[in-house]
Protein backbone atom coordinates (compact mmCIF):
# COMPACT_ATOMS: atom_id res chain seq x y z
CA UNK A 1 0.00 0.00 0.00
CA UNK A 2 2.56 2.31 0.83
CA UNK A 3 4.66 2.40 -2.42
CA UNK A 4 1.21 2.34 -4.11
CA UNK A 5 1.06 6.02 -2.28
CA UNK A 6 3.89 7.08 -3.12
CA UNK A 7 3.76 6.38 -6.73
CA UNK A 8 0.04 8.19 -6.72
CA UNK A 9 1.87 11.12 -5.07
CA UNK A 10 4.78 11.58 -7.27
CA UNK A 11 2.59 11.20 -10.09
CA UNK A 12 1.36 14.66 -8.94
CA UNK A 13 4.72 15.83 -8.55
CA UNK A 14 5.16 14.57 -12.23
CA UNK A 15 2.40 16.32 -13.80
CA UNK A 16 2.98 19.78 -12.26
CA UNK A 17 6.89 20.04 -12.76
CA UNK A 18 6.03 19.46 -16.70
CA UNK A 19 3.40 21.57 -16.57
CA UNK A 20 5.45 24.38 -15.15
CA UNK A 21 8.65 23.32 -17.39
CA UNK A 22 7.11 23.44 -20.15
CA UNK A 23 7.08 27.11 -20.73
CA UNK A 24 9.26 28.12 -17.89
CA UNK A 25 6.65 31.12 -16.45
CA UNK A 26 6.15 29.52 -13.46
CA UNK A 27 9.96 29.39 -12.63
CA UNK A 28 10.94 32.05 -14.55
CA UNK A 29 9.65 34.64 -13.07
CA UNK A 30 10.29 34.21 -9.26
CA UNK A 31 14.38 33.82 -10.47
CA UNK A 32 13.83 37.04 -12.19
CA UNK A 33 11.89 38.83 -9.28
CA UNK A 34 14.93 36.98 -6.76
CA UNK A 35 17.64 38.37 -8.98
CA UNK A 36 16.01 42.21 -9.39
CA UNK A 37 15.57 42.32 -5.57
CA UNK A 38 19.21 41.32 -5.04
CA UNK A 39 20.62 43.85 -7.77
CA UNK A 40 18.82 46.64 -6.14
CA UNK A 41 20.09 45.62 -2.95
CA UNK A 42 23.97 45.76 -3.83
CA UNK A 43 22.55 49.33 -4.94
CA UNK A 44 22.43 50.13 -1.58
CA UNK A 45 25.90 50.30 -0.46
CA UNK A 46 28.55 53.39 -1.48
CA UNK A 47 30.76 51.73 -4.07
CA UNK A 48 33.82 50.41 -2.06
CA UNK A 49 31.75 49.62 0.87
CA UNK A 50 31.02 45.94 1.88
CA UNK A 51 27.69 44.51 2.76
CA UNK A 52 28.01 42.26 5.87
CA UNK A 53 27.61 38.89 6.18
CA UNK A 54 23.99 38.71 8.15
CA UNK A 55 22.89 41.72 5.17
CA UNK A 56 23.75 39.40 2.48
CA UNK A 57 22.06 36.46 4.09
CA UNK A 58 18.89 38.54 4.69
CA UNK A 59 18.74 39.28 0.98
CA UNK A 60 19.07 35.74 0.01
CA UNK A 61 16.01 34.78 2.26
CA UNK A 62 14.02 37.67 1.24
CA UNK A 63 14.13 36.78 -2.23
CA UNK A 64 13.49 32.96 -1.80
CA UNK A 65 10.25 34.09 0.34
CA UNK A 66 9.41 36.17 -2.65
CA UNK A 67 9.82 32.86 -5.13
CA UNK A 68 7.97 30.95 -2.47
CA UNK A 69 4.50 33.26 -2.86
CA UNK A 70 4.91 32.86 -6.70
CA UNK A 71 6.09 29.21 -6.53
CA UNK A 72 2.93 28.06 -4.69
CA UNK A 73 0.46 30.86 -6.13
CA UNK A 74 1.79 29.03 -9.49
CA UNK A 75 1.64 25.27 -8.37
CA UNK A 76 -2.21 25.79 -6.83
CA UNK A 77 -3.96 27.97 -9.47
CA UNK A 78 -2.97 25.12 -12.35
CA UNK A 79 -5.56 22.94 -10.96
CA UNK A 80 -7.58 26.05 -10.78
CA UNK A 81 -7.33 27.47 -14.09
CA UNK A 82 -7.70 23.75 -15.85
CA UNK A 83 -10.77 22.86 -13.19
CA UNK A 84 -8.46 20.07 -11.85
CA UNK A 85 -9.23 21.03 -8.29
CA UNK A 86 -12.56 18.86 -8.33
CA UNK A 87 -10.67 15.77 -9.73
CA UNK A 88 -8.13 16.03 -7.33
CA UNK A 89 -10.77 15.94 -4.25
CA UNK A 90 -12.51 13.43 -5.81
CA UNK A 91 -9.43 11.03 -6.67
CA UNK A 92 -9.22 8.24 -4.38
CA UNK A 93 -5.74 9.49 -2.39
CA UNK A 94 -5.62 11.21 0.89
CA UNK A 95 -5.73 14.93 0.41
CA UNK A 96 -2.75 14.81 2.57
CA UNK A 97 -1.06 13.74 -0.69
CA UNK A 98 -2.01 16.88 -2.65
CA UNK A 99 -0.03 18.82 0.28
CA UNK A 100 3.34 16.33 -0.13
CA UNK A 101 3.23 16.70 -3.61
CA UNK A 102 2.67 20.15 -4.21
CA UNK A 103 5.26 20.48 -1.14
CA UNK A 104 8.23 18.45 -2.91
CA UNK A 105 7.02 20.36 -6.42
CA UNK A 106 7.99 23.51 -4.14
CA UNK A 107 11.10 22.56 -2.92
CA UNK A 108 12.69 21.44 -6.01
CA UNK A 109 11.63 24.79 -7.94
CA UNK A 110 12.39 26.57 -4.82
CA UNK A 111 16.22 24.88 -5.16
CA UNK A 112 16.13 25.83 -8.54
CA UNK A 113 15.61 29.46 -7.93
CA UNK A 114 17.80 29.51 -5.08
CA UNK A 115 20.39 27.80 -7.36
CA UNK A 116 20.10 31.33 -9.48
CA UNK A 117 20.33 33.54 -6.49
CA UNK A 118 23.21 32.11 -4.97
CA UNK A 119 25.94 33.18 -6.92
CA UNK A 120 23.96 36.45 -7.15
CA UNK A 121 24.72 37.35 -3.79
CA UNK A 122 28.41 36.20 -4.23
CA UNK A 123 28.61 38.35 -7.32
CA UNK A 124 26.54 41.59 -6.44
CA UNK A 125 27.15 41.23 -3.24
CA UNK A 126 30.81 40.05 -2.56
CA UNK A 127 30.28 37.27 -0.37
CA UNK A 128 32.13 33.96 -0.01
CA UNK A 129 31.47 30.68 1.15
CA UNK A 130 33.39 30.35 4.32
CA UNK A 131 32.50 26.69 5.03
CA UNK A 132 32.05 23.49 3.05
CA UNK A 133 29.69 23.02 0.00
CA UNK A 134 27.57 20.34 1.95
CA UNK A 135 26.80 22.05 5.76
CA UNK A 136 25.54 24.54 3.32
CA UNK A 137 22.90 23.08 0.97
CA UNK A 138 21.96 20.93 4.64
CA UNK A 139 20.96 24.01 6.26
CA UNK A 140 19.26 25.42 3.53
CA UNK A 141 17.38 22.41 2.91
CA UNK A 142 16.17 22.57 6.35
CA UNK A 143 14.85 26.11 6.44
CA UNK A 144 13.59 25.43 2.72
CA UNK A 145 11.67 22.14 4.27
CA UNK A 146 9.65 25.04 6.75
CA UNK A 147 9.63 27.32 4.02
CA UNK A 148 7.67 24.46 1.66
CA UNK A 149 5.51 23.11 4.39
CA UNK A 150 3.85 26.26 5.24
CA UNK A 151 3.78 27.59 1.37
CA UNK A 152 1.84 24.18 0.55
CA UNK A 153 -0.89 24.43 3.32
CA UNK A 154 -1.35 28.26 2.51
CA UNK A 155 -0.55 28.31 -1.38
CA UNK A 156 -4.75 26.58 -1.42
CA UNK A 157 -5.51 28.96 0.88
CA UNK A 158 -5.86 32.40 -1.02
CA UNK A 159 -6.78 31.01 -4.29
CA UNK A 160 -9.91 32.54 -6.17
CA UNK A 161 -9.14 36.24 -5.34
CA UNK A 162 -8.25 38.71 -8.07
CA UNK A 163 -5.35 39.61 -5.26
CA UNK A 164 -4.25 36.25 -4.41
CA UNK A 165 -0.30 36.72 -4.68
CA UNK A 166 -0.70 39.88 -2.50
CA UNK A 167 -3.57 37.74 0.75
CA UNK A 168 -0.86 34.69 0.10
CA UNK A 169 2.15 37.96 1.15
CA UNK A 170 0.39 38.86 3.74
CA UNK A 171 -0.45 35.78 5.62
CA UNK A 172 2.59 33.56 4.75
CA UNK A 173 5.13 36.48 5.81
CA UNK A 174 4.74 37.49 9.52
CA UNK A 175 4.17 33.49 10.42
CA UNK A 176 7.82 33.11 8.65
CA UNK A 177 9.76 35.32 10.63
CA UNK A 178 11.06 32.77 13.39
CA UNK A 179 12.59 30.56 10.58
CA UNK A 180 13.66 33.32 8.32
CA UNK A 181 15.43 34.78 11.55
CA UNK A 182 16.81 31.18 12.03
CA UNK A 183 17.90 30.93 8.15
CA UNK A 184 19.91 34.70 7.95
CA UNK A 185 21.85 33.90 11.37
CA UNK A 186 22.82 30.40 9.76
CA UNK A 187 23.52 32.01 6.57
CA UNK A 188 25.50 34.82 7.90
CA UNK A 189 27.54 32.08 9.51
CA UNK A 190 28.37 30.61 5.97
CA UNK A 191 29.10 33.85 4.28
CA UNK A 192 30.61 35.11 6.98
CA UNK A 193 32.27 32.72 8.87
CA UNK A 194 31.81 34.00 12.26
CA UNK A 195 30.16 31.52 14.79
CA UNK A 196 27.43 33.13 17.73
CA UNK A 197 27.59 30.35 19.38
CA UNK A 198 23.95 29.51 18.69
CA UNK A 199 24.54 28.09 15.25
CA UNK A 200 22.85 24.40 16.38
CA UNK A 201 20.17 26.17 18.39
CA UNK A 202 19.23 28.10 15.21
CA UNK A 203 19.56 25.13 13.22
CA UNK A 204 16.87 23.63 16.12
CA UNK A 205 14.28 26.48 15.27
CA UNK A 206 14.55 25.85 11.96
CA UNK A 207 13.87 22.44 12.53
CA UNK A 208 11.31 22.50 14.78
CA UNK A 209 9.20 25.18 12.75
CA UNK A 210 9.73 22.39 9.87
CA UNK A 211 8.42 19.47 12.32
CA UNK A 212 5.60 21.89 13.55
CA UNK A 213 4.07 23.11 10.15
CA UNK A 214 4.64 19.78 9.29
CA UNK A 215 2.57 18.34 11.76
CA UNK A 216 0.05 21.13 11.22
CA UNK A 217 -0.18 20.70 7.61
CA UNK A 218 -1.28 16.94 7.83
CA UNK A 219 -3.94 17.45 9.85
CA UNK A 220 -5.20 20.69 8.66
CA UNK A 221 -5.05 20.30 4.89
CA UNK A 222 -8.01 19.00 4.21
CA UNK A 223 -10.11 21.30 5.80
CA UNK A 224 -8.13 24.05 3.69
CA UNK A 225 -8.55 22.10 0.48
CA UNK A 226 -11.83 21.19 -0.03
CA UNK A 227 -15.50 21.49 -1.99
CA UNK A 228 -17.44 24.51 -0.18
CA UNK B 1 -30.16 30.00 21.91
CA UNK B 2 -28.60 29.11 25.30
CA UNK B 3 -25.56 30.72 23.90
CA UNK B 4 -27.65 33.97 23.10
CA UNK B 5 -29.34 34.24 26.51
CA UNK B 6 -25.74 33.58 28.01
CA UNK B 7 -24.07 36.20 26.33
CA UNK B 8 -27.39 39.00 26.59
CA UNK B 9 -27.16 37.92 31.27
CA UNK B 10 -23.22 37.94 30.60
CA UNK B 11 -22.65 41.44 28.70
CA UNK B 12 -24.12 44.03 31.15
CA UNK B 13 -22.79 42.25 34.21
CA UNK B 14 -19.40 42.21 32.97
CA UNK B 15 -19.35 45.65 31.60
CA UNK B 16 -20.61 47.16 34.79
CA UNK B 17 -18.07 45.21 36.87
CA UNK B 18 -15.37 45.74 34.64
CA UNK B 19 -16.05 49.85 34.91
CA UNK B 20 -16.31 49.72 38.42
CA UNK B 21 -12.96 47.33 38.80
CA UNK B 22 -10.83 50.22 35.89
CA UNK B 23 -12.26 53.75 38.47
CA UNK B 24 -10.89 51.09 41.71
CA UNK B 25 -7.83 50.40 39.61
CA UNK B 26 -7.32 54.51 38.64
CA UNK B 27 -7.09 54.60 42.69
CA UNK B 28 -4.69 51.96 42.55
CA UNK B 29 -2.17 53.40 39.96
CA UNK B 30 -2.61 57.22 40.87
CA UNK B 31 -2.90 57.49 44.89
CA UNK B 32 -1.63 54.16 46.38
CA UNK B 33 1.10 52.87 44.39
CA UNK B 34 4.32 55.14 44.80
CA UNK B 35 5.75 57.15 42.18
CA UNK B 36 8.97 55.65 40.27
CA UNK B 37 12.20 57.37 41.31
CA UNK B 38 13.87 57.46 38.28
CA UNK B 39 11.27 57.83 35.96
CA UNK B 40 8.77 59.42 37.72
CA UNK B 41 5.60 59.73 36.83
CA UNK B 42 6.04 58.51 33.32
CA UNK B 43 6.08 55.07 34.89
CA UNK B 44 2.24 54.85 35.46
CA UNK B 45 2.20 54.32 31.48
CA UNK B 46 3.01 50.45 33.15
CA UNK B 47 -0.34 49.67 34.57
CA UNK B 48 -2.00 50.11 31.44
CA UNK B 49 0.81 48.31 29.08
CA UNK B 50 1.21 45.39 31.24
CA UNK B 51 -2.35 44.47 31.13
CA UNK B 52 -2.86 45.28 27.40
CA UNK B 53 -0.37 43.32 26.42
CA UNK B 54 -1.50 40.20 28.40
CA UNK B 55 -5.13 40.26 27.55
CA UNK B 56 -3.96 40.65 23.78
CA UNK B 57 -1.73 37.52 24.17
CA UNK B 58 -4.74 35.71 26.13
CA UNK B 59 -7.46 36.75 23.02
CA UNK B 60 -5.01 35.67 20.48
CA UNK B 61 -5.39 32.55 22.44
CA UNK B 62 -8.63 32.84 22.57
CA UNK B 63 -8.92 32.77 18.51
CA UNK B 64 -6.65 29.21 18.68
CA UNK B 65 -9.08 27.71 20.86
CA UNK B 66 -12.17 29.01 19.29
CA UNK B 67 -11.03 28.00 15.85
CA UNK B 68 -10.05 24.33 17.45
CA UNK B 69 -13.53 23.91 18.26
CA UNK B 70 -15.41 25.45 15.63
CA UNK B 71 -13.63 22.92 13.32
CA UNK B 72 -14.65 20.27 15.72
CA UNK B 73 -17.94 21.10 16.36
CA UNK B 74 -18.84 23.30 13.42
CA UNK B 75 -20.84 25.54 15.63
CA UNK B 76 -21.05 29.18 13.82
CA UNK B 77 -20.94 30.83 17.79
CA UNK B 78 -16.85 29.87 17.98
CA UNK B 79 -16.38 31.43 14.52
CA UNK B 80 -17.69 34.76 15.41
CA UNK B 81 -16.01 34.29 18.77
CA UNK B 82 -12.56 33.84 16.78
CA UNK B 83 -13.05 37.05 14.75
CA UNK B 84 -13.82 38.89 17.87
CA UNK B 85 -11.18 37.61 20.22
CA UNK B 86 -8.76 38.27 17.08
CA UNK B 87 -10.27 42.20 16.62
CA UNK B 88 -9.86 42.49 20.53
CA UNK B 89 -6.30 41.06 20.43
CA UNK B 90 -5.23 43.17 17.70
CA UNK B 91 -6.63 46.19 19.40
CA UNK B 92 -4.39 45.12 22.76
CA UNK B 93 -2.03 44.66 21.07
CA UNK B 94 -1.73 47.44 19.21
CA UNK B 95 -1.91 49.72 21.99
CA UNK B 96 0.61 47.55 24.14
CA UNK B 97 2.69 48.53 21.35
CA UNK B 98 1.93 51.99 21.28
CA UNK B 99 2.29 52.63 25.25
CA UNK B 100 5.50 50.02 25.15
CA UNK B 101 7.17 52.72 22.56
CA UNK B 102 6.24 55.72 25.19
CA UNK B 103 7.68 54.12 27.45
CA UNK B 104 11.09 52.94 25.23
CA UNK B 105 11.70 56.52 24.81
CA UNK B 106 11.33 57.61 28.27
CA UNK B 107 13.75 54.96 29.89
CA UNK B 108 15.80 53.27 26.37
CA UNK B 109 16.00 56.40 24.80
CA UNK B 110 14.50 54.94 21.67
CA UNK B 111 10.92 54.42 20.03
CA UNK B 112 11.44 51.00 19.12
CA UNK B 113 14.02 47.87 20.20
CA UNK B 114 14.48 44.04 18.98
CA UNK B 115 13.22 42.34 22.29
CA UNK B 116 11.49 38.97 22.27
CA UNK B 117 8.28 40.43 24.03
CA UNK B 118 8.13 43.60 21.95
CA UNK B 119 9.11 41.57 18.44
CA UNK B 120 6.54 38.60 19.40
CA UNK B 121 3.50 41.25 19.84
CA UNK B 122 4.77 43.21 16.64
CA UNK B 123 4.77 39.80 14.39
CA UNK B 124 1.56 38.62 16.25
CA UNK B 125 -0.27 41.90 15.73
CA UNK B 126 0.75 41.57 11.84
CA UNK B 127 -0.49 37.65 11.56
CA UNK B 128 -3.51 38.67 12.84
CA UNK B 129 -3.86 41.87 10.79
CA UNK B 130 -3.57 39.41 7.75
CA UNK B 131 -6.16 37.16 9.82
CA UNK B 132 -8.63 39.58 9.56
CA UNK B 133 -7.84 40.28 5.96
CA UNK B 134 -8.27 36.84 4.99
CA UNK B 135 -11.60 36.89 6.65
CA UNK B 136 -12.26 40.01 4.44
CA UNK B 137 -11.20 38.67 1.31
CA UNK B 138 -13.35 35.33 0.76
CA UNK B 139 -17.05 35.92 -0.24
CA UNK B 140 -18.10 31.87 0.18
CA UNK B 141 -19.10 32.43 4.36
CA UNK B 142 -18.38 28.51 4.67
CA UNK B 143 -14.73 28.66 3.13
CA UNK B 144 -14.01 31.90 5.08
CA UNK B 145 -14.88 30.21 8.29
CA UNK B 146 -13.04 27.52 7.43
CA UNK B 147 -9.98 28.73 5.91
CA UNK B 148 -9.71 31.53 9.14
CA UNK B 149 -9.85 28.68 11.88
CA UNK B 150 -7.07 26.84 10.17
CA UNK B 151 -5.01 29.96 10.11
CA UNK B 152 -6.44 30.67 13.78
CA UNK B 153 -4.66 27.42 14.87
CA UNK B 154 -1.55 27.70 12.43
CA UNK B 155 -0.89 31.35 13.94
CA UNK B 156 -0.83 30.59 17.35
CA UNK B 157 1.11 27.13 16.75
CA UNK B 158 3.81 30.01 15.69
CA UNK B 159 4.09 31.80 19.04
CA UNK B 160 6.85 29.41 20.86
CA UNK B 161 8.79 30.06 17.74
CA UNK B 162 8.61 33.43 17.75
CA UNK B 163 9.09 34.20 21.48
CA UNK B 164 12.23 31.90 21.25
CA UNK B 165 14.34 33.37 17.92
CA UNK B 166 13.27 36.48 19.30
CA UNK B 167 15.24 36.04 22.68
CA UNK B 168 17.77 34.45 20.54
CA UNK B 169 18.12 38.03 18.47
CA UNK B 170 18.83 39.93 21.65
CA UNK B 171 16.92 41.32 24.68
CA UNK B 172 16.92 44.24 27.09
CA UNK B 173 13.30 44.12 28.23
CA UNK B 174 12.74 44.17 32.05
CA UNK B 175 11.56 40.91 33.65
CA UNK B 176 8.46 42.01 35.27
CA UNK B 177 7.82 38.81 36.96
CA UNK B 178 10.95 37.34 37.36
CA UNK B 179 12.33 34.43 39.60
CA UNK B 180 12.63 37.02 42.22
CA UNK B 181 9.32 39.08 41.79
CA UNK B 182 11.10 41.35 38.87
CA UNK B 183 11.84 44.03 41.37
CA UNK B 184 8.53 45.62 41.86
CA UNK B 185 7.76 47.45 45.06
CA UNK B 186 4.47 45.42 46.82
CA UNK B 187 1.92 48.38 46.22
CA UNK B 188 3.30 48.56 42.85
CA UNK B 189 2.36 44.89 42.44
CA UNK B 190 -1.13 45.20 43.89
CA UNK B 191 -1.93 48.15 41.80
CA UNK B 192 -0.63 45.57 37.99
CA UNK B 193 -2.31 42.43 39.80
CA UNK B 194 -5.82 44.55 40.09
CA UNK B 195 -5.60 46.79 36.41
CA UNK B 196 -5.17 43.23 35.08
CA UNK B 197 -7.62 42.20 36.73
CA UNK B 198 -10.10 45.18 35.61
CA UNK B 199 -8.92 44.69 32.02
CA UNK B 200 -10.27 41.15 32.41
CA UNK B 201 -13.49 42.53 32.80
CA UNK B 202 -13.64 44.70 30.43
CA UNK B 203 -12.31 42.16 28.03
CA UNK B 204 -14.53 39.28 28.48
CA UNK B 205 -17.25 42.53 27.79
CA UNK B 206 -15.91 43.75 24.95
CA UNK B 207 -15.71 40.06 23.28
CA UNK B 208 -19.04 39.33 24.34
CA UNK B 209 -20.81 42.34 22.83
CA UNK B 210 -18.66 41.74 19.99
CA UNK B 211 -19.54 38.04 19.05
CA UNK B 212 -22.90 39.32 19.53
CA UNK B 213 -23.20 42.10 17.36
CA UNK B 214 -21.50 39.62 14.93
CA UNK B 215 -24.88 37.50 15.77
CA UNK B 216 -26.81 39.89 15.09
CA UNK B 217 -24.82 41.10 11.54
CA UNK B 218 -25.70 37.52 10.42
CA UNK B 219 -29.23 37.26 11.07
CA UNK B 220 -29.81 40.45 9.16
CA UNK B 221 -27.64 39.31 5.99
CA UNK B 222 -30.07 35.76 6.37
CA UNK B 223 -32.87 38.20 6.48
CA UNK B 224 -32.06 40.02 3.67
CA UNK B 225 -31.53 36.86 1.75
CA UNK B 226 -34.74 35.65 2.05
Amino acid sequence: MGPLLNIRFLCLTHKDLKLILADGSGIVQPVLLGLILVFVFSLSTPIGDEVSAQAAASVFWLATCFALVLVFNTLYSIEETNQARTGLLLSPMPLQHVWLSKAVTGLILLLLAQFFFFPAIIVFLGQELMTGWWTFLGTVLLVDWGLVAVGSLLGALSQGHAARESLLSVVIFPLLVPLLLAGIRMGAHFFGGADDGHLSAWAGIAFAFGSVFTGAAIILFPFVYNEY
Amino acid sequence: MRDSQLINTGIPALAVLGGLALAAAQYFIWIYAPVEATMGVLQKIFYFHLPLAWWGLISFFMVFCASLLFLITRRSVMDRLAQAAAETGLLFSGLALATGSLWAKAAWNTWWTWDPRLSTTLIMWFIYAGYLVLRQSIDNPQKMRALSAVLGIVAFLNVPLVFLSARMWRSIHPAVFGSGGGGLEPEMMTAVMVSIAAWGLLTAAILLFRVRQLHIKDRIKTLYVF
